[in-house]
């Protein structure tokens, strides 16, 4: 009974923890713009994350090494460095994004400034990964965020057209798009990053160390993964149907966390709008504190400083330096005024330009038989590592140009 | 058609690759606790800089710390300490080294120690035990 439970766990949690506010926002602004005709990056996606998570936790369950430790061992000193700088900086760029969703957040359910709530969020963001055990820290958010159902039931409440949706689905766009191929292809590499953002895979693995797997605890993460993360796809995949559904006929372009409201106020009105906001606040909480973390264990693995929550703070003082160094960069950001939804749009942009990085070296050791004994990728998913790095290679390569010809998506 | 490479000599025991098998991978202390990556590796009576003479330099001491530096950008070695770690206290090697002596004491800790001392253990629950 209690494996029952402890995997039922495992599984919510993935669901609820996998969307943050790019997947929100963006997933909003493509349902807005091009209705479903691009449902098919997110399910690309979503095979490309449970791939690359689930090695990254068999390698660092295997070996216990983590992502960023592997990166410096396979890469070297120096490409290892420039690997670090570029995550790094995408990393508190989506940190800044995701304590400024909890703001945005708050300030929807409040209607106080967001100003007010900027601080609020980045001290609690603070004070959660200070005090708060991994575990909880990590079922709680994870839980909370199942509160994005909501999206999936808006969907079934709005009658929608299910013959035109259908349609949308098969490539053919909806009446009132009218977007360039150029946009078209730029939004596609937009959602791939946002389905496949690299904190998850740091978070992912370093979450492996902190919480002692060993590979006997790989077939509940498999689950974890399998399952929970599609079905955190699919709360995805119902926030832009939403969108197609309700915004996309009216010509309203997403631009604010609001309107990405609008479709479940429509829908189900107010219970359902308070219900979408719990979820807002846990989806963006939870990716704050994950990134936070990434933050602090990227570059403690770099340069083997000791880190993770399982050691007391004082004995890991430069990992928790680096995170309260990271959160103020991200509050003094955000108290700029800088929009958090357009941080996010341009962070998930920059994650799938980084993506290569990480998962290269992750591929090439779970094939070391030293890291991993034999336990090394199996055929079939070197086959599927291989097609999903010349797919991250493309998307990687065509991000900067597409950025530049779409003026960013405009 | 090349010529076949030549088969490099048989030798007794394990070879190291010092840029495979030492260099930027992770050093424990004896109690398994982190101490730092080596950086680079002191070699006998070489000056930084030098090119060996001898056929054969031995490995004296991992180097952590500043000396990093001049592996990424280049250029001379950065004046003052050297974050040295004698290789006679290297207890292990595989894929992490493994010290055989604590590492609180060694003089790549004491940024750490420093800073778990007077800054992150001052804030209240610093040292509070993780649960």
């Amino acid at each position: 009974m209690k494996a029952v439970l402890g995997l039922a766990l495992g599984v919510l949690t993935a669901i609820g923890g996998f969307v943050d506010i790019g997947d929100l926002v963006t997933s909003s602004v493509v349902g807005s713009r091009f209705g479903l005709t691009l449902v098919w990056v997110i399910v690309v996606g979503v095979v490309g994350i449970c791939l690359f998570a689930q090695m990254s936790g068999r390698v660092a369950a295997v070996s216990g090494r983590a992502t960023f430790e592997i990166i410096r061992e396979r890469l070297g000193a120096r490409v290892g460095f420039a690997n670090l700088a570029a995550s790094f900086l995408i990393n508190l760029m989506t940190l800044t994004a995701e304590v400024g969703g909890i703001a945005l957040s708050l300030q929807l359910a409040s209607g106080l400034q967001p100003v007010l709530w900027i601080p609020v969020a980045a001290i609690a963001v603070w004070l959660v990964i200070w005090r708060v055990k991994f575990s909880v820290l990590e079922n709680v958010t994870g839980l909370l965020g199942l509160a994005l159902v909501v999206f999936a039931v808006a969907v079934f409440l709005l009658h929608p057209d299910w013959a035109a949706l259908g349609s949308q689905l098969a490539l053919r766009p909806p009446p009132q798009s009218s977007e360039s191929a150029v946009t078209y292809w730029y939004f596609a590499i937009a959602l791939f990053g946002s389905a496949m953002t690299p904190y998850e895979v740091f978070f992912f693995s370093s979450g492996a160390i902190e919480e002692h797997w060993t590979p006997k605890d790989l077939g509940q993460s498999r689950v974890n993964v399998l399952v929970g993360f599609p079905l955190g796809g699919l709360l995805s995949i119902s926030i832009a149907v939403t969108a197609a559904v309700v915004l996309l006929p009216q010509m309203i372009a997403v631009t604010s966390l609001s309107q990405v409201l609008l479709p479940v106020a429509q829908a189900g009105g107010t219970i359902a709008v308070i219900i979408a906001l719990l979820g807002f606040v846990a989806a963006t909480f939870g990716a704050a504190l994950e990134t936070t973390l990434s933050s602090g264990y990227s570059l403690a693995q770099y340069f083997g400083w000791s880190w993770g929550k399982f050691r007391r703070p004082a004995q890991a003082a430069r990992f928790h330096l680096t995170m309260i160094i990271g959160l103020l960069i991200g509050l003094g950001v955000l108290l700029t005024g800088a929009d958090p939804v357009q941080i996010t749009e341009y962070s998930v942009v920059f994650s799938a330009i980084a993506l290569p990085l990480t998962y290269l070296p992750i591929l090439i050791v779970a094939n070391d038989h030293e890291y991993m004994g034999d336990r090394v990728n199996g055929r079939l998913t070197n086959l599927l590592g291989l097609v999903f790095l010349v797919i991250i290679l493309i998307a990687s390569i065509a991000a900067i140009p597409l950025m530049i010809l779409s003026a960013a998506g405009s | 058609m090349t010529a076949p490479l030549p088969r490099p000599p048989r030798v007794p025991g394990r070879i190291l690759d010092a840029r495979l098998h030492l260099l930027d991978r992770q050093v424990l202390d004896v109690d398994g606790e982190p101490v730092t990556t080596v950086d680079d590796l002191e070699l006998g009576d070489l000056q930084f800089g030098e090119r060996p003479r001898s056929a054969a330099p031995t490995i004296t001491a991992l180097i952590s710390g500043p000396i990093l530096t001049t592996r990424l950008f280049g250029g001379r070695a950065p004046r003052g300490r050297l974050g040295r770690i004698g290789w006679e206290v290297v207890a292990g090697i595989d894929i992490v080294l493994t010290l055989g002596i604590p590492g609180g004491g060694l003089e790549v800790s004491w940024f750490e120690g420093w800073l778990g001392e007077h800054v992150i253990g001052r804030i209240p629950g610093g040292r509070h035990d993780p649960d």
